[in-house]
């Protein structure tokens, strides 16, 4: 009784000397990661030389190809969980590499691009993201922006037709008839998926900016204690020979704009899939 | 010239206005000196009050005079090119309203290389929505990256630029001063050629001074206006005067240059170029995206009696607009009004 006594004192005590930040005493906050895994059907995507000759992956019309460039842009993230838990990753645009925040550049050719970290995640439970791949309107129209989308840092940034490109797959396939140039390698295919104005009065003005929701198929707890990481995979072989559109090499080798990459970013959503969560 | 007491009027905190008040007053009793010796240019951006509100993003980048002469520097700098030989004055001339000489009816880029369309003025950028013939860019930021980029323009990579801007003996130290940091990027450069256009503002010519009853108009300019209202402002609208959307005034019906369907990919769009705003229009010849027209008269004529049929001919157009030749001697009258000397006089603008 004495011990419960001084306890309960104690615990009061303590109570009342922080109770002006009893607040954040209560809300705990974790790190959720998020890990993208690029693929080509059944095999890992790996990087080969530009001029490269080792074809690797074939396509569904038998068209052999290798992969020289692979990447997309994530933005908008957000997580979900089974008891109304919500993250929203904050997105903030600036000059300075250090203002640009919640813009994610993810390259098959850099791991540290690979893993997203989101801070700040609130503790409890999450059983789904949901991101947007590509650089959306309100970003695009925030004029010059710096870090990921400094185009003197590797951002790709269409001029003639300003915005992004949102998801990048350059690479050669002997399918391919196109001629080495000062812009390709012989036998070379590039695939910018890009775009990003709704015109309502043009048919073909396409927006090519996807936003979707994966499950996890299970929840994953965060707290101070707990980082879970969410494994994303991305098959290649869905964007390009997916079921809104695919790409024969033959004649679509070099889509440049954003009508020509309609079907491509149709395909994108069916393109990520949550492999596995580590808890 | 403004009268110098003038000065004390500007929305200035109150100690400005005082030391204003009492510069001003010491003008006074010393004569008429101009008043821009006593305050010095402005460098703020103002809207004119009959303007319709600025579509550039301020907030992330206002105007402050360090970032209109660091950007004033790189426009008349051919440091931007590959070879060092081209800077953006060489194909914007402020005095003609920052247009292409005549003689360049499709610009000149490095090593003699032809441009491919007629570089237009750079006025009320601040104002528009889309930049280019084909409104191809939707924020003023990213307008010179193209010229920067273009095999046919400066021919140079971005990366470059930023390269020979940080290893620069000036550069640094001005980058430092405009905008308080010691990394020179792209979007900083962006920022500091925005600051130097955004205040490219014309609203002082005598057909503004004109609206604001500063000044008169001749009848045959008041008839030249009337003539406008009713046959050409359907397009070229507003105080900008153009309604910026994208047409086929039916100067072709074989278009090499696709226009606004480079950039919708949608075949109806084949042939149509954005409404040039008609602002300094005297003094901006040749004519049209193609300088298909080397003088006013010859626009006229082709509005009257020269409309090509084509698929995508701006309906309101197919029976061309009828004029006699006193309407388009009067019309023409009236285009020159829209001229702005202050404009292309303003010593903001001079390389220095
Ligand atoms: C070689 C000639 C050339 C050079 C150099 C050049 N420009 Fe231009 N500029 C053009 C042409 C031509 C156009 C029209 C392009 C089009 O519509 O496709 C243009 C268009 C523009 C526009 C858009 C105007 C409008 O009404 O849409 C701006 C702003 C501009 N230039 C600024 C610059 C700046 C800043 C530089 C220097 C970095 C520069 N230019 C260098 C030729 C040039
Ligand atoms: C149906 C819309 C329309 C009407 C009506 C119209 N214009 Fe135009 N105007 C345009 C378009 C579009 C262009 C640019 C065409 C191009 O370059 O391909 C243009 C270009 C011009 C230019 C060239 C400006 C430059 O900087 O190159 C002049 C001058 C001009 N118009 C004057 C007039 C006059 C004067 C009238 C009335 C008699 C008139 N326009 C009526 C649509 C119109």
């Amino acid at each position: 009784m004495k011990k419960f006594l001084f306890l309960t004192t104690l615990f009061f005590s303590i109570a009342l000397l922080s109770a002006c930040k009893k607040d954040e005493e209560k809300a705990t906050f974790g790190t959720f990661y998020l890990q993208f895994d690029n693929i080509v059907g059944d095999q890992d995507l790996t990087i080969a030389d530009a001029a490269s000759s080792d074809f690797k992956y074939t396509n569904s019309l038998d068209q052999n190809f290798n992969v020289s460039l692979l990447g997309y842009y994530i933005t908008n993230i957000k997580l979900e969980g089974p008891n109304g838990e919500v993250f929203v990753d904050p997105v903030t645009t600036g000059a300075a590499a250090a203002d640009v925040k919640g813009i994610y550049q993810v390259l098959e050719s850099s791991t540290t691009s690979q893993t997203i970290g989101l801070s700040n995640v609130p503790s409890g439970k999450y059983d789904k993201v949901t991101f947007t791949l590509g650089i959306p309107a309100d970003i695009v129209q925030e004029g010059a922006t710096g870090g990921v989308l400094d185009p003197a840092e590797g951002a790709w940034l269409w001029n003639w037709d300003a915005g992004y490109i949102g998801f990048a797959f350059e690479g050669r396939s002997p399918a391919s008839p196109v001629a080495a140039s000062q812009w390709n390698p012989e036998n070379s295919v590039q695939i910018h998926i890009g775009g990003w104005k709704d015109i309502t009065d043009n048919p073909m003005m396409v927006n090519n900016v996807k936003t979707f929701t994966l499950d996890f198929g299970t929840s994953v707890s965060v707290s101070d204690k707990l980082e879970p990481k969410a494994h994303i995979e991305m098959d290649l072989l869905e964007v390009i020979d997916g079921h809104h559109g695919s790409a024969d090499f033959t004649s679509t080798n070099q889509v440049h704009t954003p009508a020509g990459g309609t079907e491509f970013a149709e395909n994108l959503h069916s393109a990520f899939v949550v492999d596995h969560v580590h808890q | 010239m403004a009268p110098v007491i003038g000065a004390t009027f500007s929305p200035f905190t109150m100690k400005k206005t005082l030391i204003i008040s009492a510069l001003a007053l010491v003008s006074v009793v010393i004569g008429c000196k101009k008043d821009e010796t006593d305050k010095g240019p402005s460098y703020e951006f103002r809207k004119p009050e009959n303007f319709p509100e600025p579509t550039y993003t301020f907030d992330n980048n206002p105007v402050t005079e360090a970032g209109f002469k660091l950007g004033k520097k790189l426009f008349f700098d051919p440091i931007l090119s590959v070879d060092n030989t081209v800077s953006c004055n060489n194909c914007h001339n402020q005095s003609l309203a920052f247009a292409d000489l005549p003689l360049h009816a499709f610009s000149k880029g490095v090593m003699e290389r032809q441009g491919i369309r007629n570089a237009p003025q750079l006025v009320n950028l601040a104002f528009m929505k889309e930049f280019f013939w084909d409104g191809g860019v939707t924020h003023l930021d990213f307008v010179p990256l193209n010229a920067i980029e273009a095999e046919f323009e400066m021919d140079e990579e971005i990366e470059n630029v930023i390269a020979k801007l940080n290893n620069h003996a000036e550069y640094p130290a001005l980058f430092k001063a405009a905008f308080g940091t010691d990394e020179i990027n792209t979007p900083l450069m962006l920022h500091a050629l925005s600051q130097f256009t955004n205040l490219m503002v014309s609203n002082n010519s005598p057909y503004d001074k004109y609206l604001r009853g500063e000044v008169v108009l001749t009848a045959q300019e008041l008839e030249g206006l009337r003539l406008f209202e009713q046959k050409c402002q359907s397009c070229h609208s507003g105080i900008l005067f153009t309604d910026e959307s994208y047409r086929n005034n039916g100067i072709d019906s074989v278009f090499t240059d696709i226009g606004r369907a480079r950039i919708t990919s949608f075949s109806g769009d084949i042939g149509k170029f954005r409404v040039p705003s008609l602002r300094n229009v005297g003094i901006t010849r040749p004519y049209m995206h193609n300088a298909k027209f080397a003088t006013l008269e010859a626009v006229l004529d082709h509005y009257s009696d020269g409309i090509i049929e084509s698929p995508s001919l701006d309906p309101s157009l197919e029976n061309g607009i009828p004029m006699t030749a006193e309407e388009k001697a009067a019309i023409i009258t009236f285009l020159k009004t829209l001229t702005d000397k202050d404009f292309t006089q303003d010593e903001r603008f001079f390389k220095g």
